[in-house]
């Protein structure tokens, strides 16, 4: 039931709410702004929050300075095979775990997660020895492999896990009995059902992949190979000073896709976490 | 359409045995119910002739084919589910032939079945619904199209109605009937409500405790129920019980001595459980007839009938009568006792002895 809210309430709440709002778009809007500004107007005091002139040829230098555009897509098609690789590790072990009985499911399960608990920089040297072994260091491969069947795919096969255990059983039963056996059940009746969990794993895995930092300044070396996180901390001068405007430019398209991802999909990133029994 | 027979079935959970030996032959085109109290292994024996729980022991039966080991699928059954269990993400027409495409038919045969099914069930202007913008008896009937869409030999239904409010239910109850007229496929029926299973067998088995009480058609089963459980089961309001002894006067409780029916597997000084439905005590208004006296404790007048709770020597008693009953607590009536009607069972219940 929803209470009604007396005015001065309102206002009030509204009034807190815009100051906790500060800390999340102030970050933003100084991204964006400063990426326009001169560099000196960037250090400017009193600070412009507002910029007084304006500079668009940072955006031209970010291509001009790295292979952004190759960057880009490192970025992107990592993120996309990341997403799309977690989403079907992660939907098929997550209704394992809820649907198929097999012995010490549930401790199986809890030992997965605790994969969780260990921080990806202890096992980084490791993996990159392997990885070297492989002999897959400067290519793309660990920044895929890892994701989908390291710790993000752990996260995700839980919050697939929390949906499907909640998935009435009579439908999978009216599903044997009219004739489909455990694969076809799993994709045909389980899976259409699971759309609301599989965006929010989608959301959180490519934000996960597209943020990714450690992992590629590891197992990358050459600029061509580079991925968005990584290439923004080349913008340096020749003294290694960061060029703050064009970086800020970089991060800018950096950050876009993912804004733009988010204000589309958050009504399913919600829900899907919903499922999951998680406040976040 | 086919004979299905239980022989000997049994379930166990590990050492828990929850189904203890049921043996049934379910004749080609009956509509059989299943029917008994919450924990009496009544859905788990649907679920075992649908292919759901495995069989521990003892053979099924569909047809001449011996099915234990068959998946679901293979058993040519359709089931209803207490639930509707329908595919929230196809619409009517998609969950009702869903089976059949999953089979292999043709868009073409798909398309007449479904027709057809919701032809006889009124379904025609929903097909393209989703079950989320349905009523619940709507929901009810699509269950049923998908159940009847590909002609299987046997309907399971397992509480189908139970999700429905009063007045929806005897509506689906007709309409669940008249669709096993129509079609004559074998049905077994599962419901823990005796009124369903009155109104709507052909045989009725009830069961407790993973065991079978007694098996007949409606009205044997409220003549002559085999032993108290029965008798206690099937009926609203239920029997009442009385223990007691048999005497030279008659059938003795407390300090009331009550008609007995003629019996042969009775002797004197037995202890015994009598037993009479509440319709069958008779306002005395003959001076003539041999009468009771008994206290009321409450009447409740329904209407068409009054509900009076009794005390007759230590027990507690309930009355239905077709006359309008004025009085109040305490007050003392004469009534009388339809003698033919009277159900006599061994002191422990288990047997019936007239």
């Amino acid at each position: 039931m929803k209470a009604e809210l007396s005015p001065r309430t309102r206002t009030a709440l509204y009034g807190l709410m815009c100051v906790l709002l500060i800390p999340f778009v102030f970050p933003t809007w100084w991204m964006v702004t400063s990426s326009i500004k001169p560099i000196s107007d960037i250090f400017a005091f009193p600070p412009q929050l507002i910029p007084q002139s304006y500079d668009w040829t940072t955006y031209s230098k970010v291509f001009e300075l790295q292979p952004f555009v190759r960057q880009y897509w490192n970025s992107a098609y990592i993120a996309a095979l990341v997403t799309v690789g977690t989403m079907v590790v992660s939907s098929m072990a997550g209704y394992a775990f809820a649907r198929i009985r097999f012995p010490y499911a549930n401790t199986i399960f809890m030992i997965v997660l605790l994969g969780l608990l260990i921080p990806s920089e202890v096992t980084i040297v490791p993996l990159f020895q392997m990885f070297l072994k492989a002999g897959m260091v400067n290519t793309h491969w660990p920044l895929i492999l890892v994701p989908i069947f390291g710790a993000p795919s752990v996260f995700a096969t839980f919050v697939m896990r929390q949906f499907f255990v909640t998935l009435p059983a009579e439908l999978e039963e009216a599903a044997r009995v009219d004739g489909l056996g455990r694969f076809k059940i799993f994709a045909k009746i389980a899976l259409p059902l699971a759309k609301p969990a599989l965006a929010s794993v989608a959301i959180f895995t490519f934000l996960h992949s597209w943020n990714l930092f450690l992992e590629p300044i590891v197992f990358l070396s050459s600029a061509e190979m580079f991925t968005l996180p990584q290439a923004l901390t080349q913008y340096t001068d020749a003294y290694g000073g960061p060029m703050w405007n064009i970086q800020l430019a970089a991060a800018t398209l950096t950050a876009l896709p993912v804004l733009i991802v988010f204000v589309i999909a958050q009504k399913q990133f919600v829900e899907g976490l919903a499922h999951t029994g998680l406040k976040g | 359409m086919a004979d299905v027979t239980l022989s000997d079935i049994r379930k166990s959970y590990g050492a828990l045995k929850t189904i203890h030996g049921v043996n049934l032959d379910i004749r080609d085109g009956e509509f059989v119910v299943l029917v008994g109290p919450s924990g009496c292994g009544k859905s788990t024996l649907l679920r075992m002739i649908a292919g759901l729980e495995t069989i521990t022991d003892g053979t099924l039966k569909i047809g001449d084919r011996r099915v234990n080991d068959l998946d679901p699928k293979d058993r040519d059954i359709a089931m209803v589910f207490q639930s509707y269990a329908l595919y929230p993400h196809m619409t009517v027409a998609t969950n009702m032939g869903f089976s059949l495409e999953h089979r292999g038919a043709n868009k073409a045969e798909i398309n007449e079945r479904v027709n057809w099914a919701a032809g006889i069930l009124g379904l025609t202007n929903l097909l393209d619904r989703y079950p989320r913008q349905l009523s619940g008896g709507q929901r009810q009937r699509v269950a049923m199209g998908r159940a009847i869409v590909r002609n299987p030999q046997v309907f399971l239904f397992d509480e189908p109605l139970s999700n429905l409010d009063a007045k929806l239910r005897v509506v689906m109850r007709g309409e669940i009937k008249a669709l096993h007229r129509r079609l004559k496929t074998t049905t077994i029926y599962v419901t823990h409500d005796q009124v369903e299973a009155m109104t709507m067998a052909d045989r009725i088995v009830v069961l407790n405790g993973g065991r079978v009480e007694q098996i007949g058609a409606p009205l044997d089963l409220y003549d002559r129920p085999a032993n108290q459980f029965v008798a206690g089961f099937i009926g609203s309001p239920s029997m009442n019980f009385l223990t007691g002894t048999i005497t030279e006067q008659g059938f003795q409780t407390s300090d009331v001595v009550l008609p007995l029916p003629a019996s042969k597997g009775t002797v004197m000084g037995q202890a015994i459980v009598y037993g009479i439905r509440p319709e069958h005590f008779r306002l005395n208004d003959h001076p003539g007839r041999a009468s009771v006296s008994a206290e009321i404790v409450l009447i409740e007048p329904m209407g068409s009938e009054t509900q009076v709770t009794m005390r007759l020597g230590d027990t507690q008693v309930i009355g239905v009568f077709r006359e309008r009953i004025s009085g109040t607590t305490g007050d003392i009536i004469n009534i009388s006792l339809d003698i033919d009607a009277i159900h006599l069972f061994s002191g422990d219940g288990a047997i019936r002895l007239n």
